[in-house]
């Protein structure tokens, strides 16, 4: 255990656990309302950590769908981080144990993975680090999630205060911070476009975010071809 | 829904959730990946911010809104030129939360 990278990784997951705040709060909230228990709020968090797949599960039950249709629909939720894992495993690779690496890609989401990646394009990966960054924005979204179904309706708008920006700000910047050579911006930008066309021409990629799949495939394709030319 | 069912149904999400993140690092770790591969990989970052920042000013309800009405869309610009001036996430993060708070209390 390396005290130092430690420290890092917590303190690099602070924007994170300011933007999981709302949302794990509205969360619980919501997760109380379809009848769920706290305990059963607190607990969906903690197994799960995919923000838009718990949603998508609130929603389904307020619609008075099944069980069936609510893991169905997580598949596709989920089934972007297959390519964010893969993406990561070439730094990975001979720096961090692959039991404990696997072990700690159960705290990837789009947010950890954007600040490891941002990271590790000048820091070696190690254990400690992806430990301090991970499990602290897990705990982050579990209490928040937490005090969510506690609290329920007392909650006032969190929009107020700003917070919804939390998250969108820390992509932004960590997408000024990765790009690094020509073929990334238009890399960036075509994503960014396709993603779109694609939410717009098919709504329900826009519920399932199969979209930002695509939209990779894509973009990630298109960088290969026009870089090849440098 | 009943109790049985929410259990069973919170056991499935968290299977189809956790799989895809863990497997690629239990199962690819032990193989070097071929430099096209590689080359490709490298651009999955990008791609994925663009995509992720995209939908989030963009769509920040789960619908595509361009329009000026957006809020999402302006407190976009000083945040953008602040992450390339300081390159700094806290002051990105502290001038998009600001922007953001009083676009909702005063505009």
């Amino acid at each position: 255990m390396q005290k130092q990278e430690l420290k890092q990784g917590i303190n690099d997951s602070i924007p994170i656990i300011l933007g999981y705040l709302p949302l794990g709060l509205a969360f619980g909230v919501l997760a109380n309302e379809v009848g769920m228990s706290i305990i059963q709020a607190t607990m969906m968090s903690t197994l799960c950590f995919t923000g838009a797949g718990q949603y998508i599960a609130i929603g389904v039950m307020q619609a008075g769908g099944a069980v069936f249709t609510i893991i169905l629909a997580n598949v596709l939720v989920n089934l972007r981080y297959f390519l964010f894992s893969t993406s990561l495993v070439p730094y990975l690779k001979g720096r961090v144990p692959t039991v404990i690496g696997t072990f700690l890609s159960y705290g990837l989401t789009d947010e950890t993975y954007a600040v490891a990646m941002n990271r590790y394009q000048d820091h070696a990966p190690t254990a400690s680090y992806m430990a301090g960054l991970n499990l602290s924005s897990h705990i982050g979204w579990i209490t928040s999630t937490l005090l969510g179904a506690i609290l329920g309706s007392f909650i006032g708008n969190t929009e107020r205060l700003g917070l919804g920006f939390a998250l969108p700000a820390m992509y932004i910047c960590l997408l000024v911070f990765m790009i690094k050579r020509n073929s990334d911006v238009f890399v960036a930008l075509s994503s960014a476009l396709f993603c779109l066309l694609i939410g717009y021409l098919v709504p329900s990629t826009m519920e399932n975010l199969f979209n930002i799949i695509i939209a990779t495939i894509i973009a990630a394709s298109l960088g290969v071809l026009i870089s090849e030319r440098d | 829904m009943s109790e049985t069912s929410i259990w069973i149904m919170i056991i499935g999400v968290s299977l189809v959730s956790i799989l895809p993140r863990i497997l690629p690092v239990a199962l690819f770790s032990r193989y070097e990946f071929p430099k096209p591969l590689k080359r490709w990989l490298s651009f999955v970052a990008p791609a994925v911010l663009g995509a992720l920042t995209a939908l989030s000013v963009l769509a920040p309800d789960g619908d595509i809104n361009i329009s000026i009405h957006n809020r999402y869309i302006w407190a976009f610009i000083p945040t953008l030129l602040v992450a390339i001036k300081t390159r700094s996430l806290f002051y990105s993060l502290l001038v998009g939360i600001l922007t953001m708070a009083l676009l909702y209390n005063f505009v």
